[in-house]
């Protein structure tokens, strides 16, 4: 049998391994109409073998409720506001913003825990300051009123760290991207999963399902970027294409990182 | 959509434990399997008409799941994946709305059973070792006596076999 050695069985193997290891096998492994018929019969040979995995997480089956609860209760009634880069202001009227079903599943929950965490142990810059260019982010994402919120030191956050911070409508990462300061939403476009720093890799991981945003705020281990640059902090790239983490308006003045929030 | 208000919850409650191990069954993996659970309650959310009757949303719902392993496994047959909203031929559900194989769990593994038992005893042992006890290939190839390289080569020959009797035995 050493002789005629299947060559498909090497990369086939990468396919069974994330398989049976519990994690999200790749298309990419499976090359033939034959393989495809090969790992579904798998599939469903690891899908039969009761183990943990065959009765949901209850945590995912209460995050999904909590998605569907807000998804379904009256939307335009919702006085959190959303995500910054799909707010729009309602002219002459109190703050409400309106959401389509679809912009709360994306990110209504994430707006939610941002507001929720509240103003905890931050102090607020004077409103009216001059204007000091802002390092990195998206000017034109937040307009209306608001005001600048301090978020941290600059020397709290040298090159290729990341730090959190909350204001009343949004949750977040200031990161230090070879010392260009930019401020990210912490909430995964995917799911709304809260991402989480890995300083060894310089990313924000979603502990849901593996996504890595880098730090200008895109899918770091993406399959379209896979094939030229493969991620080095995995062996398989995630297999959605996801949108970009919204990034709100920061600058550092003395010293002080300060985000740009809108008032609640 | 609902119109009475906690009604989709009260879908959500009732189907979802159920839509999960449907998929589960079929793509196998946690990951997969959430994310497909989660693409149909986006769904049902969006369209589903609470109003009907219980089996006829029980249908809708196990329609939709259908639908989106169906395109799960287009992607690995390299085909264009054509979105949740259409009807997958050939998944046509029970008339009590409810496809036969809802609760896969027995069915499933009775079916696997019965692929690894008509298998030549090499295959077979290769397999259970594998799938049923988790080893891996080198603990394969251990408990085997052979190489890593041909308990890799052996694993694959016993899936593109039992792959073909599965064919054989479904028509």
């Amino acid at each position: 049998m050493a002789d005629d050695r299947d060559p498909g069985a090497e990369r086939f193997e990468r396919y069974l391994e994330a398989l049976l290891a519990g994690g999200r096998p790749s298309p990419e492994d499976v090359a033939s109409g034959d393989e495809a018929e090969m790992a579904r019969l798998a599939a469903e040979i690891a899908g039969a073998v009761s183990r943990e995995d065959t009765n949901p997480d209850p945590a995912f089956i209460e995050q999904l409720r909590l998605r569907m609860r807000a998804a379904d209760a009256g939307l335009e009634a919702v006085q959190v506001p959303p995500p910054l880069r799909q707010r729009m202001p309602i002219p002459g009227r109190s703050r409400r913003w309106r959401l389509s079903r679809r912009q709360l599943l994306q990110g209504g929950i994430g707006a939610a825990a941002g507001l929720a965490a509240g103003l905890v142990g931050v102090s607020l810059a004077p409103r009216s300051s001059e204007q000091v260019p802002t390092l990195g982010g998206d000017a034109d994402l937040v307009t209306g009123d608001g005001f600048w919120q301090e978020v941290t030191r600059l020397s709290d956050l040298p090159v290729g760290a990341a730090a959190r911070f909350s204001t009343v409508a949004f949750e977040g990462f200031v990161v230090n991207d070879g010392g260009e300061v930019r401020a990210l939403s912490s909430v995964c476009t995917h799911m709304g999963c809260t991402l989480q720093y890995r300083p060894e890799w310089q990313d924000l991981r979603c502990p849901c399902h593996e996504a890595s945003f880098d730090f200008s705020g895109k899918l770091a281990n993406g399959r379209r970027t896979w094939r030229e640059n493969p991620y080095r902090g995995d062996a398989r790239a995630y297999p959605i294409q996801l949108p970009d983490l919204v990034r709100p308006r920061v600058k550092v003045e003395d010293g002080v990182i300060l985000v740009w929030t809108a008032q609640a | 959509m609902s119109t009475v208000p906690g009604r989709f919850e009260q879908v959500y409650g009732e189907h979802v434990v159920g839509i999960y191990r449907f998929v589960y069954a079929r793509v196998g993996n946690r990951p997969d399997a959430e994310d497909l659970t989660a693409q149909v309650f986006v769904r049902a959310v969006e369209q589903l008409d609470t109003t009907r009757e219980r089996g006829q949303i029980a249908a809708w719902l196990y329609r939709v799941a259908q639908n989106a392993i169906a395109d799960y496994w287009r992607a690995f047959y390299r085909l264009p994946v054509v979105g949740v909203d259409h009807v997958a031929p050939g998944w046509e559900p029970a008339d009590d709305g409810v496809p036969r194989d809802t609760v896969p769990d027995e069915r499933a593994s009775v079916r696997v059973q019965t692929l690894l038992g008509g298998l030549p005893d090499r295959y077979r042992r290769v397999l259970e070792l594998r799938f049923l006890q988790r080893l891996s290939v080198a603990e394969t190839a251990q408990a085997m006596g052979i190489s890593n390289g041909n308990a890799k080569v052996l694993q694959y020959r016993a899936l593109r076999k039992a792959a073909l009797i599965g064919d054989g035995a479904d028509g």
